[in-house]
């Protein structure tokens, strides 16, 4: 038993320190900093040079039905993606049929790495009115000529979003799933519950906190994303960050585009909060 | 594996020096706002020309994207060097509104007095700049119009004027496109004509004088524009317009003449589609060459913007190549064509549609009060 | 009702690879054709005369291609250069408040960056750092940070305590240590980092459409910019060019991570 007073391969507090600091200075210059700014700068009338809520007051006139266009389409992805990713790593935790089981660990994790632009663009034509699926609907006789829709408007950003964050999230949730203990699966099943029962009451309550966490990640990129509605959602109303762009761009309004900055912080702020809390405990925990 | 990454950084150092070096011969910076035939039309025509005719010299263009964002651009990356002796672009092609605004803040310098082309341009748009006086800093690169195209097989008769557009649209739901204010000029350019049509106010929008008022009188106009949206099918920009007729997902939409050519030549866009102006017209726009205040290579811009002003090019590239109504006054251009290659220009649109109908976008604070509006009470 | 239980697995599983595999496809499809007009169900003409257009040396595309490969080294070496010193204090060193440490590691993931990456372009132009090499880079570099420190914490946690005592025992100085046992055994883990910054900056769009443009184009800048163009098949390609390194990480990756390792990676 080692009773070292100065143990030498641990790092001192002060080399611990030192040894962290240039992640943190980088963090705070290039992050901290910008963020405060925008924060602050959602408040300054860019014109007078005054403080006040003017640029919310213009946000809102402007863009009120964008803003509850995001909200609305943010959250019908998350919950997609959630029952999605669900249906996923239950069948590769409860499921069979070996071959399907295979398959499907195969076929589900395409995606993940594929940026969201790139995804958009393969959206921009796939789904377009006269695109490959409309197409090969009407080639195999599922759908008139005539009813092809397009679907680049906002079933188009979210089956971008969707399509785009599963394989994250269902990773996320079938290694959960993956690491429970079998014991309380094969309890239940003996008592003769179908599988839906157990994924439903046993296996998703024990992975409840990782699928969150994969939830909320989602939901705060799903907020920040600008190619995906600039590429595919040329309609009104379209989402935040569209607008954020374009008033800088057209205008080089930064007071307006921080006030919306401000409000999209607002929507994930209670998000967020959840997910920093849970990687405090996770983070405490020892590596 | 580190080996692996070490060598394919040094092979892109090296390819990033060589390049380097290859470019230190002058080189002449251009940056150009505007959709992509824009850009081509340096990178394929003018900047090969211009280096023919002075060799050491190289030309490097920028695209910075269509509307007044891509020319907002410009105006940043000019200000934001404002404080330095010389400065990264020596040409730059811009909207009106953005040029008029690049003026009035001293970032442009006079120039054309200098160049031997700069008589050649006498025509309003050279002198003003929806309202601001941009006499000597500016030559027109070419003047365009906005046409609706249409599908001559699914449209017998298009509409002839904005209330048989309205009357169209409310029985072919979703037939008709455009792209709002955003991502190119052809949609802002309905929107104005949309308000000239239905203002009440047409000749004080487009002269002055500038009136803050005005705008609590669009109302009307603007609730009819919102109804009409709802009857439409938005396009992603200029490009998206042309792309969506191309594919048939829509069969009616504003669009730039000389975009519509050009992609017809490429093959890019049907044949068979034409083009028409309703009553009481659409507008039009140049594009201007000016040089920056403090330019690295004042003179070689000069040069090129002499040569591209010049009768022969405005012919051979503006005209024929791209489409576009030449920069400088028609009577220097049309000598030095054929006969057919200039008819081309107006096999849809005749001289005398255009002299009647193709008007100029409303003044500069009208134009920012009508993309407002538009903002507030019609896409919200 | 096994037959029946077992069709029903079969059509989703091909629901599936078609939601996942039409899109690639068709993205496939646009890179070699060359004329495609409505109402044809597929090209009319095939070719590669827009692969010549793309990597033609005088070429935009060959420029932003040089570009996004040279930002993504760079980014990697930022990164690897702040983070591998983070990891191991905050994986072997005694940090006071270490779980605030990584706490705040995580707040670029927790606020949606894009009004961040706006008001850095503005600070940028300050400095003159907008539209530069150096700007980019340090944009990039913040988008990977969280990625790097922690699978650097990570990877030098997991290292075996027991090894480093024992060369420690033999006489070795704590750098000599560090050198021959925790790096090389931590090395699997720093890859894995490396790659995955590589990979974020090589996607970014965001960050570099505020801060690069208009004098540096990446690829993913210029995928967009080919798209709402019109011009597909530039588009397609440059689609397909940014897919080949995703896709081979993750072909790459399965082979060392396990997901439930992944899942335990920060998240």
């Amino acid at each position: 038993m080692y009773a070292c007073k100065k143990d030498p391969h641990m790092l001192s507090r002060r080399a611990s320190l030192y040894l962290v600091a240039p992640a943190i200075l980088l963090l705070g210059l290039l992050f901290l900093y910008p963020l405060s700014f925008s924060l602050l700068w959602s408040f300054r009338d860019e014109e007078t040079g005054g403080w006040g809520l003017q640029n919310f007051i213009k946000a809102f006139s402007l863009y009120s039905n964008d803003i509850l266009f995001t909200l609305i389409i943010v959250t019908l992805s998350t919950t997609v993606i959630g029952l999605l990713s669900v249906a996923i790593g239950g069948y590769l935790t409860l499921g069979e049929n070996r071959v399907a089981l295979a398959l499907l660990r195969w076929l589900y994790r395409w995606p993940l790495f594929i940026p969201f632009v790139v995804a958009a663009q393969l959206m921009r034509t796939f789904l377009a009115k006269n695109g490959m699926m409309n197409n090969i609907f009407v080639s195999t006789g599922l759908l008139e000529p005539l009813q092809a829709a397009s679907f680049l408007d906002w079933r188009g950003i979210v089956i971008t979003f969707v399509w785009k964050q599963t394989p994250f999230v269902a990773l996320l949730v079938a290694g959960a799933m993956a690491s429970l203990d079998r014991s309380t699966i094969e309890a239940a099943r003996n008592l003769g519950a179908g599988r839906l029962r157990i994924l439903v009451g046993i296996v998703v309550p024990q992975v409840g906190t990782t699928l969150v966490v994969g939830l909320i990640l989602s939901y705060v990129v799903m907020m920040s994303v600008l190619s995906v509605p600039l590429m595919l959602n040329a309609q009104t109303p379209t989402m935040m960050t569209v607008d954020m762009a374009w008033r800088i761009n057209a205008y080089s309004d930064y007071g307006v585009a921080n006030a919306l900055g401000f409000v999209s912080y607002a929507m994930t702020a209670v998000i967020a909060w959840f997910y920093l809390r849970q990687g405090v405990r996770e983070g405490g925990k020892p590596a | 594996m580190t080996s692996k990454i070490a060598s394919l950084f040094a092979s892109a150092a090296l390819t990033l020096i060589a390049s380097g070096a290859a470019q230190a011969e002058n080189v002449l910076n251009v940056a150009s706002g505007g959709s992509q035939n824009m850009v081509d039309y340096v990178t394929d025509y003018l900047g090969p020309l211009f280096e023919e005719q002075n060799p050491g010299w190289s030309v490097k263009v920028v695209g910075t994207g269509p509307g007044n964002s891509g020319s907002q651009a410009i105006l940043e990356k000019l200000k934001a060097q404002s404080g330095n002796d010389a400065w990264d672009t020596d040409v730059i092609v811009t909207t009106q509104l953005k040029t008029g605004e690049m003026v009035t803040e001293g970032l442009l310098q006079n120039f054309v007095a200098d160049i031997d082309t700069g008589a050649l341009a006498t025509r309003d748009t050279s002198k003003s700049a929806l309202g601001v006086d941009v006499t000597g800093f500016v030559m027109p690169m070419f003047h365009s119009q906005t046409a609706i195209a249409y599908n001559p097989d699914l449209v017998a008769t298009p509409p002839a004027s904005f209330d048989e557009l309205k009357t169209w649209t409310a029985d072919h739901k979703g037939a008709f496109g455009y792209n709002g204010i955003k991502n190119g000029m052809s949609g802002v350019a309905f929107t104005a004509a949309w308000m000239y049509a239905y203002s009440g106010q047409t000749e004080q929008l487009m002269n002055g004088p500038y009136d803050a008022e005005l705008k609590n009188s669009w109302d009307a106009a603007l609730d009819d524009l919102k109804a009409f949206n709802k009857n439409i099918t938005f396009t992603p920009g200029n490009a998206g317009t042309l792309d969506m007729l191309n594919r048939g997902e829509i069969v009616m939409g504003p669009v730039w003449v000389d975009m519509f050519y050009t992609w017809q030549a490429d093959g890019r866009l049907n044949p068979g589609l034409k083009l028409t102006l309703p009553e009481p017209g659409m507008p039009g726009q140049p594009y201007y060459y000016a040089i920056p205040a403090k330019a690295e290579h004042a003179d070689a811009a000069r040069k090129f913007i002499a040569l591209a002003t010049s009768p022969d090019v405005q012919a051979e590239g503006i005209v024929k190549r791209f489409n576009w109504y030449p920069g400088i006054d028609a009577q220097h251009v049309e000598g030095s064509m054929a006969k057919a290659d200039w008819d081309k220009l107006f096999t849809d649109v005749t001289p005398a549609d255009l002299a009647a109908k193709g008007q100029p976008f409303p003044l500069a604070p009208f134009f920012d009060d009508i993309r407002e509006a538009y903002e507030m009470k019609v896409s919200n | 009702m096994n037959l029946l239980r077992t069709c029903l697995t079969g059509a989703l599983l091909a629901l599936l690879a078609f939601a996942i595999f039409g899109p690639i496809t068709n993205m496939l499809v646009w890179s070699v054709a060359e004329t495609w007009y409505y109402p044809a169900k597929l090209p009319q003409s095939y070719g590669f005369s827009f692969w010549e257009r793309v990597f033609r040396p005088q070429g935009n595309a060959m420029e932003s291609l040089v570009n996004s490969v040279v930002i993504a080294v760079l980014t990697v070496i930022a990164s690897l250069a702040v983070a591998i010193p983070a990891g191991l204090a905050l994986g072997r060193g005694s940090l006071p408040w270490r779980s605030l440490f990584l706490l705040i590691f995580l707040l670029p993931q927790a606020f949606p960056s894009i009004a961040v990456h706006m008001n850095i372009a503005r600070i940028f132009y300050g400095f003159g750092l907008n539209g530069t090499f150096l700007g980019v880079v340090l944009v990039h570099t913040i988008q990977g940070l969280v990625f790097s420190v922690w699978i650097a914490t990570a990877a030098f946690s997991a290292v075996d305590r027991e090894l480093e005592e024992a060369a420690a025992n033999m006489g070795a100085s704590p750098f000599t240590v560090f050198r021959s046992v925790t790096l090389p055994l931590a090395l699997p883990g720093l890859m894995a980092s490396a790659i995955f910054v590589f990979l974020i900056s090589l996607d970014e769009f965001t960050g570099t459409f505020f801060v690069g443009v208009p004098d540096i184009t990446t690829m993913p800048l210029l995928l967009f910019t080919a798209s709402m163009e019109g011009n597909y098949q530039i588009a397609s390609i440059t689609a397909l060019i940014l897919l080949v390194p995703s896709v081979g990480f993750m072909l790459f990756i399965e082979r060392f991570l396990k997901s439930d390792v992944l899942a335990k990676v920060g998240s």
